[in-house]
C-alpha cells in the first residue's frame, strides 16, 4: 500500500479542517477531563467508605456507670446485654453483629486520635470513661428503622447512633459530584461526537471528487478511510493528552499539595489517577474512530 | 466480456424501470456505442457495468464475473480492471497532467517503479507527453479528456467505458478523442461509449445498442446514430 498520498491527504485533511479539528480536541479534553475526575471522586469513595466503615451499619452504644439515660442503672449487666444481643440476632434486618469491649474501644481511640489529642484528655482518662458497644450490619443500608426501635427502650442500651446520619453526607456530596461530573462529560461527550460527524461530513464533501475517483479506480475501501481515521485518531490522541495533563495537575496541585494535609481519609493517589487517565485514553480514540468509521462508510460507500 | 441477461432496474420510489429486462452480450476487444434519448437507460446501463448499482432483475456478468453475487470488498478489484472516461473530464485541479495520471495508480497501490513507467508511456499514448507538468486549467477542452482517457488507461483495464467523452467538445476535437479510443479499442480493450453525437457513430461503423424507455429496439454490428432506411 503506497502512504504517500495517505499522508498527504491527512496533512491536507488537519490543516483545511483546523478549527473544526481544534473544537474537537477542546470538547474531548473537557470531557475526558470530567470522565477522568469522575472516575477520581467514586475511588474517593471507596477510600472513604473503607475509612468509616460500612455505611450501612447501627451502633448500639450500652451504658457505663456515667451513662444518665432513663435505660442506664449504671454498668450495663451481662444479662441486659445477652438480652440485647438476643433481640439483634433475632432482627430480620440484621446481616450480622460484633461486640466492641470498653478497651477495644480506648485502644481505637488512642490509635485514631493520636498522641496529641491525647494530651487534652484528663490523666486517669480510661477504658471505664468508654461504653461498650455494639456494631451491626445491615442487610440493605434503607432499612434499619425496625432494629432501632426494637433495641431502643431496652435496659442497659445508653444510645443508639445511625452510622448512615454519620458517613451519609460524605457519601451523598461525593455521589452527587460524580453524578454530576460523568452527567456533564456524558453531554460533552456527545458534542464531541456530533463535531466529528461533521468534520467527516464537511471533509467527504471537500474531497468528493478525488473520493470520487478512487473509487472508481478501485482503491480499496480502507485506503479510502485511512486518512479520515488518522485524522481522528490524531485529535483523540491530543484530546487525551490534554485530558492526562489536567488530571495529574489536578492530583498534584489540589491533592497531594492540596487538601492532603486534611488526614480526614485517605485521599485519591497516584495510582488511581493512572486508572482514571486508562481510562480517558481509551474512551478518547473509541469516540472519534467509532464514528469515523460508521460515517465513513455511509459517505464512501465503495 | 459483458452479459446483460434480462436485466431490469427499477430505482427506490420510481414506478417505470430504468432498465428493462436486457440482454445484452459483448465480447472482448469489441466497440460498441451506446445511444438513445436522455433518460433511455444508457447511464443505468453503464453504472451496473461499474456495479454503482445492482440490477433489480436478471444477472450481469462483467469479466466472467456475476455481479450480483459479487462481494462489496471484491468491487474494488473489478472496477480495476474498469477504466472510465466522463463528459466532464473529473480532473483533480490542483493536480499536474502527470500527477492526476499516477492518481489512479497511487490509489490502488502500484509500485513507484510501475508508475514511473507507466505515465509517461500512457501519456506518449494519448499525445500529451509535452504537457505532463502543465496543470489542468491550462489545458484545452480536448487535451483535458486526453489526460482523463490516460487515467483511466494507465491501469491497461479491460474494460474502457466513456460516457458522453465528447459531449463538450466541438468536431475535430471530437475526432481526435475518437481515433484516440479507437486505438485503445486495437490494443484489445473493450471499449462501450455512451454518446449523443451521430456524426461520429455513422463515421465510425461500429456495433450501435440503441435503448429507449430502458428496452433494446436495436442492436446493430455495423450502425448507425439512427434507422438508416
Amino acid at each position: 500500500m503506497q502512504m504517500t498520498y495517505v499522508f498527504t491527504e491527512l496533512k491536507q485533511g488537519l490543516r483545511r479542517n483546523v478549527s473544526m479539528h481544534l473544537a474537537v480536541v477542546l470538547t474531548l479534553f473537557v470531557s475526558l477531563t470530567l470522565v477522568g475526575l469522575g472516575a477520581l471522586l467514586k475511588f474517593q469513595a471507596d477510600h472513604a467508605e473503607e475509612h468509616f466503615g460500612k455505611i450501612n451499619q447501627v451502633v448500639v452504644w450500652l451504658c457505663n456507670d456515667a451513662s444518665k439515660a432513663s435505660t442506664c442503672t449504671g454498668k450495663v449487666s451481662p444479662a441486659q446485654k445477652a438480652a440485647i444481643i438476643k433481640v439483634v440476632e433475632s432482627n430480620p434486618e440484621a446481616k450480622g453483629y460484633h461486640v466492641e469491649s470498653q478497651q477495644t474501644a480506648y485502644d481505637k481511640t488512642k490509635r485514631l486520635f493520636g498522641q496529641q489529642y491525647q494530651t487534652k484528655l484528663p490523666a486517669d482518662f480510661g477504658p471505664d470513661d468508654l461504653r461498650e458497644s455494639v456494631w451491626i450490619d445491615l442487610k440493605d443500608r434503607h432499612k434499619a428503622a425496625g432494629i432501632m426501635s426494637a433495641v431502643q427502650g431496652l435496659d442497659g442500651v445508653d444510645s443508639i447512633r445511625d452510622s448512615r446520619g454519620l458517613v451519609g453526607p460524605i457519601f451523598k456530596i461525593l455521589d452527587r459530584m460524580q453524578i454530576g461530573s460523568l452527567l456533564t462529560a456524558g453531554i460533552l461527550l456527545m458534542a464531541a461526537l456530533l463535531l466529528v460527524a461533521n468534520t467527516i461530513r464537511l471533509t467527504a464533501y471537500a474531497r468528493r471528487r478525488e473520493i470520487g475517483i478512487m473509487r472508481l479506480v478501485g482503491a480499496g475501501t480502507l485506503y479510502i478511510m485511512l486518512p479520515f481515521l488518522l485524522e481522528a485518531l490524531i485529535t483523540a490522541v491530543a484530546g487525551v493528552a490534554l485530558a492526562a495533563i489536567a488530571l495529574t495537575s489536578f492530583e498534584y496541585f489540589a491533592i497531594i499539595r492540596g487538601v492532603s494535609d486534611l488526614r480526614l481519609m485517605p485521599w485519591v493517589d497516584w495510582t488511581d489517577l493512572r486508572m482514571a487517565v486508562t481510562a480517558a485514553a481509551i474512551l478518547g480514540p473509541i469516540l472519534t474512530v467509532a464514528p469515523t468509521l460508521l460515517l465513513t462508510r455511509k459517505y464512501l460507500k465503495v | 466480456m459483458i452479459r446483460f441477461e434480462k436485466v431490469s432496474k427499477t430505482y427506490p420510489g420510481q414506478s417505470h424501470s430504468a432498465l428493462d429486462t436486457v440482454s445484452v452480450d459483448i465480447e472482448k476487444g469489441e466497440f460498441v456505442f451506446l445511444v438513445g434519448a436522455s433518460g433511455s437507460g444508457k447511464s443505468t446501463f453503464l453504472r451496473l457495468i461499474l456495479r454503482e448499482s445492482q440490477a433489480t432483475d436478471g444477472r450481469v456478468h462483467v469479466a466472467g464475473k456475476d455481479l450480483n453475487r459479487l462481494a462489496g470488498w471484491k468491487v474494488p478489484r473489478l472496477r480495476r480492471q474498469i477504466g472510465t472516461v466522463f463528459q466532464d473530464f473529473r480532473l483533480l485541479q490542483n493536480k499536474t497532467v502527470a500527477e492526476n495520471v499516477a492518481f489512479a495508480l497511487q490509489v490502488i497501490g502500484k509500485s513507484r517503479s510501475d508508475i514511473e513507467r507507466l505515465v509517461p508511456e500512457t501519456l506518449e499514448l494519448v499525445g500529451l507527453s509535452e504537457k505532463s507538468e502543465r496543470m489542468p486549467d491550462e489545458l484545452s477542452g480536448g487535451e483535458q479528456q486526453r489526460v482523463a482517457i490516460a487515467r483511466a488507461f494507465v491501469n491497461r483495464p479491460m474494460i474502457l467505458i466513456a460516457d458522453e467523452p465528447t459531449g463538450n467538445l466541438d468536431p475535430t476535437t471530437s475526432l481526435g478523442i475518437m481515433k484516440l479510443l479507437d486505438r485503445i479499442n486495437r490494443t484489445g480493450t473493450t471499449v462501450i461509449m455512451a454518446t449523443h453525437d451521430a456524426g461520429i457513430v455513422d463515421q465510425m461503423r461500429k456495433r450501435v445498442i440503441e435503448l429507449a424507455d430502458g428496452k433494446v429496439v436495436r442492436d446493430e454490428a455495423r450502425g448507425a446514430y439512427g434507422y438508416e432506411n
